[in-house]
């Protein structure tokens, strides 16, 4: 197991489970180990405990809403200096990094890479869209611990999602990888044309060898950053039946255990709609559920060399190289500060510890500000409250 | 054992002193693959208590047993004297 220390205890990553552990200072203690100055200095803020890390803006997929506004003469950096960057990972502590572009498997080096992750002590993984996906190129990707695919549904829906039907390309893609033995997973971003038939594409990724499938937040990021966003986005309705949704999803595809659904960062403050949910953030906590960890547990390298809060955000004004010095970089601290002190509804909100205020990316691009997630059905809830009361 | 600098295990804990499930915080399942944005596993939620439990008696048993590495960030070596302020949970 790795350990490292946190003010509270340490957060340990297990080398025999997939499983990272927040253990508490006496839990420690019963490890044998002390956490030394990291427990007499107090709580400070923690390095990421993953960062996302842009390792080319290639791609020739031109997706509708790709984040990054990837192309097909998008910049690469050299392997040298991502292999700095994944130095800078180590020191900081970081247990996972999440290869990304673009199109990361487009890069020749992938596989060293992810060996280089590796032998820094680092968890390595990797999403890719599947398309051109050669078996020689699955034959790189064996150094990484899960492989996800992008795959938001079976032809139509995935037209709709992003601008061309790759659809099959993806399955194939799903199937091959789980094939040669590597984990595969799915990231399917819901959006109002997707999320209707989000239990068919889940259930489709796993019959084709898929162990997980990760539900994404559409985001106005990138090219996604336009008018189109509010024709795509979920709607109301479907935001307050996420919890719903989800339970059924558990009941019906993850019984068995060898099958997982996760849900992003930014769905978690849909879950302020499901009483169940809401009346036990224990619960959530417990499970390790993250929201908005912006600039605290997560971080994103962009492709030139920058650190962002995440990988929706722009970048600050840190190197990648110089990780270390997080805690002292005033736009991170921005972010990450947002929940001590949240206006309402965050502030009497039951899951704000968990959720810490939503989509700070949505928030920025429908209000202008770091304010409480406009698309939360708590916040529009109350913010139609309000209206109603001003009308009065 | 392996330990990295600052770490002080240096002999296997007392059997009457290893983790117990009291002592875990949180659990985040699964590696999870995702390049955008940070996921949660769960499904978890939604299990029956049984299954809960089982994952965490799962991680204790691999806390009692996997070799330790200790990685610490810049001033955070570990210290036997370190204690002081009240502890926050993640």
């Amino acid at each position: 197991m790795i350990v490292r220390y946190e003010s509270w205890g340490a957060w340990v990553k297990l080398e025999s489970h997939a499983a990272l552990v927040a253990l508490d200072r006496k839990g420690v203690r019963s490890l044998g180990l002390d956490g030394g100055s990291a427990w007499r200095e107090g709580a400070g803020p923690s390095a990421p405990v993953e960062v996302h890390m842009a390792v080319t803006a290639r791609c020739g997929a031109g997706c509708d809403g790709c984040y990054l506004d990837a192309r097909p003469d998008g910049a690469e950096p050299p392997r040298e200096v991502l292999l700095r960057e994944l130095d800078a990972l180590r020191d900081a502590g970081v247990f996972t990094v999440a290869f990304g572009g673009g199109e990361p498997t487009t890069r020749d080096d992938i596989d060293v890479l992810a060996e280089a992750a590796r032998a820094r002590g680092m968890t390595a993984v990797l999403t890719t869209s599947g398309l051109g996906l050669t078996d020689a190129r699955i034959d790189k990707l064996r150094g990484f611990s899960q492989v996800n695919v992008s795959y938001d549904g079976s032809s139509e829906t995935y037209a709709r999602v992003r601008g061309f039907d790759g659809a099959a390309a993806a399955e194939r893609a799903i199937e091959r990888i789980a094939r040669a033995g590597i984990r595969a997973g799915v990231n399917v971003v819901l959006t109002r044309e997707s999320f209707p038939r989000v239990r068919e594409t889940v259930a489709r990724a796993r019959d084709l060898g898929a162990c997980e499938a990760q539900l994404l937040r559409y985001k106005p990021a990138g090219r996604a950053a336009s008018l189109d966003y509010l024709a795509r986005r979920l709607t109301a309705e479907q935001a307050r039946t996420l919890g719903p949704t989800l339970r059924e999803l558990a009941g019906s595809l993850c019984a068995s255990n060898d099958f997982h659904v996760r849900i992003d960062c930014a769905l978690v403050a849909f879950l302020s709609a499901d009483d169940e949910l809401a009346r036990n953030p224990a619960r959530l906590t417990r499970f390790g559920v993250f929201g908005c960890e912006a600039g605290g547990a997560l971080a994103a390298f962009t492709v030139d060399g920058r650190v962002a809060p995440c990988s929706f955000a722009g970048p600050t004004g840190l190197r990648a190289t110089d990780l270390a010095r997080h805690a002292s970089d005033p736009e991170l601290a921005r972010w990450r500060n947002h929940v001590d002190a949240p206006p309402e509804p965050c502030a009497s909100c039951s899951l704000r510890a968990v959720c810490k205020g939503g989509c700070k990316v949505v928030a920025a691009h429908l209000d202008g500000a770091h304010g409480p997630d406009p698309e939360c059905p708590r916040v529009i809830a109350d913010r139609a409250s309000a209206r109603k009361e001003a009308a009065a | 054992m392996s330990c990295g600098e600052g770490a002080s295990r240096e002999e296997a804990p007392p059997a009457e002193s290893r983790p117990e499930v009291a002592h875990i915080v949180a659990v985040r399942v699964g590696h999870g693959a995702n390049c955008s944005s940070i996921g949660s596993v769960i499904d978890t939620l939604f299990a029956t208590a049984t299954v809960g439990a089982a994952v965490f008696a799962a991680v204790v048993a691999a806390l009692r047993v996997e070799e330790v590495r200790v990685v610490s960030p810049g001033g955070r070596a570990g210290d036997p004297e370190g204690e002081a302020r009240p502890e926050s949970e993640p």
